[in-house]
């Protein structure tokens, strides 16, 4: 026995006339593999159809959503805004494009404003650095130049200045009860 | 010696009404009355408030005090005492042990050191820790010269100078101090509170004991002469192959003009500091990092030693310990606590003070401190230093 072949899909869309229809109608019913291919064509052409009506709503929701983001961002600019309401075509959405890029620009450069302040604020403290020796003063020193400034006897805190190193006397200031 | 004299011809411009006079002499009555009845004058290491009048002086003593509220002449008899102190400190030779106890918020310190010195030669010093045996190397003054010894209490001809010019200095009479028989010279303000005392050796006039009070009647500190022996047995005591050579070549003092040249050459030179303070010397030496200038500034008790040099202050301080003080970020050396240290447009300040707290605060507040940048100056040398960063010829 011969199956419907090609004459199966032709059945499906309904393109098959009167005596033909009748014809692969008999043998679907006597012959269970085309009736179960002839069963999930129609599914699939149901899938397909499906598909092909979602499509346009969400083409038209996007290009709703590109509108609203349109050139100044949050605060768009009343011709802009009104241009691509107006002609929500293919004009429309490459302001749209250039008013994202525009906004990308803007905020990189923000971004690149901020982090050069930053790191200037952070780069500028710590105070002048200007020429001159960095010194740690020499306290054993001052300290027996101060004694003969006051007329009293020359002492140096042993944290210091190490007795061992060191040609002035050694002293600590205990504490008192 | 730069000091006003605006002090000295106010007390002897003023004149005094009969009335006036009578008046401070019913005041004073009972202070006598006191003085003649008090004790003898101790010599006690902890802190004690002062007194108007100096216990057990003699009926000769008592003549010359003035009222406690009318002091304004000091006694040339006291002046001359001072005088004789500050002679003997360098013509004399002895030996002693020189004890300097110091009491700031609360807390004290002690100070213990042996002291030898030969006659127009130099002193030797030799400090232990609060008296311990934990001796530390002699010290050998470096004044060649004997005009400024080291361990007499402070007693010197430029200091007493200044404080005549500050003070009323007064002759209280006769004490004891290390078991010897002192004549006893205070020192008062212009309200007649007590300043300082001290006791001169009667037979010598070296200073043996001095205590210095704050404006409260407190005492700040205290300095006691003891174990003290004259002549040739103090030269033959002096430790053998202890003495160092003398630390620091500073120059000699400098004279009022050459301070002054200093001043037009960027440093910096007040002629004056808070708390009656007089610049009375200045030295400078050179050291590995560059000059030191040294100025020495006085009431004639409290001193106050400001090191200038010209560089920043080390990243890391090793024994320095950062605080404020008055508003100011500078840094304490551990543990003395006395000296303070931090930079200021290209200059490093270093202060150590013998004087109060409050004058230390005062004297820190007046010198030059950095103040933190503004907005704009901030961010102009962070760009300028962010620019020297990514500069490939910089």
């Amino acid at each position: 026995m011969s199956h419907l072949g090609d004459r199966l899909s032709a059945l499906v869309d309904g393109e098959l006339d009167g005596a033909e229809r009748d014809r692969a109608h008999a043998h679907l019913a006597s012959c269970e593999q085309c009736r179960t291919e002839a069963a999930e064509l129609r599914i699939l052409k149901q899938k397909l159809s499906t598909l092909m009506t979602g499509a346009p709503a969400e083409a038209a929701m996007t290009k709703r959503l590109i509108a609203m983001t349109g050139p100044g961002g949050p605060m768009p600019s009343r011709r802009g805004a009104t241009r691509v309401s107006r002609r929500p075509g293919t004009r429309g959405l490459r302001g749209a494009r250039s008013a994202g890029r525009r906004r990308y620009l803007m905020l990189g450069t923000v971004s690149l404003v901020v982090g050069l302040g930053a790191a200037a604020f952070s780069a500028g403290g710590g105070g002048e650095a200007a020429p001159g020796p960095r010194i740690t003063p020499p306290v054993e020193m001052y300290s027996v130049e101060h004694a003969i400034t006051t007329g009293q006897v020359p002492f140096a805190p042993p944290a210091v200045s190490p007795a061992a190193s060191s040609p002035v006397a050694s002293a600590s200031a205990a504490s008192l009860p | 010696m730069f000091s006003p004299s605006s002090f000295v011809s106010r007390r002897h411009g003023e004149g005094r009404s009969p009335l006036l006079l009578t008046a401070a002499l019913v005041m004073a009555l009972p202070g006598f009355l006191a003085t003649a009845c008090s004790s003898q004058l101790g010599t006690g290491t902890a802190p004690r408030e002062a007194t108007a009048t100096a216990g057990g002086p003699a009926a000769s003593a008592a003549a010359e005090q003035a009222p406690a509220t009318g002091r304004r002449t000091s006694s040339t008899r006291a002046l001359h005492l001072l005088s004789q102190a500050a002679q003997a400190a360098i013509s004399m030779s002895y030996q002693g042990q020189e004890v300097v106890t110091r009491w700031s918020d609360g807390s004290g310190s002690v100070l213990v050191s042996d002291i030898w010195h030969v006659s127009g030669g130099q002193t030797v010093t030799q400090t232990t820790a609060a008296g311990s045996s934990l001796s530390s190397q002699p010290f050998l003054s470096s004044d060649d010269d004997s005009q400024a010894p080291e361990g007499v209490l402070g007693v010197t001809v430029p200091l007493i100078g200044l404080l005549e010019t500050h003070y009323t200095v007064v002759y209280a009479g006769t004490g004891s101090a290390d078991s010897r028989t002192a004549q006893v010279v205070e020192a008062r303000r212009e309200d007649g509170s007590l300043a300082a005392r001290f006791w001169l050796d009667d037979a010598t006039k070296l200073p043996l004991e001095r205590e210095v009070f704050d404006s409260t009647s407190h005492v700040i500190s205290q300095d006691v002469f003891i174990r003290v022996r004259f002549s040739t047995q103090a030269q033959a005591a002096v430790p053998v192959g202890g003495p160092s050579d003398p630390p620091g070549p500073w120059a000699d003092p400098l004279s009022h003009a050459q301070l002054l040249a200093l001043h037009t050459q960027g440093w910096l030179v007040p002629a004056g500091l808070p708390g009656g303070l007089s610049l009375f010397t200045g030295a400078r030496t050179t050291t590995t990092t560059g000059t030191v200038l040294d100025l020495g500034y006085s009431d004639g008790l409290s001193v106050v030693s400001v090191f200038e040099q010209r560089g920043h202050l080390a990243a890391k301080l090793d024994g320095w310990q950062r605080t404020i003080v008055g508003g100011q970020v500078i840094y304490v050396a551990e543990p003395d606590q006395r000296s303070l240290t931090w930079s200021s447009r290209g200059m490093v300040y270093t202060v150590m003070a013998d004087a109060p707290v409050q004058t230390v605060n005062a004297v820190v507040g007046v010198l030059p401190h950095d103040t933190p940048p503004g907005f704009w100056q901030r961010m102009s040398r962070g760009f300028v230093r962010l620019a020297s960063w990514v500069n490939p010829f910089g």
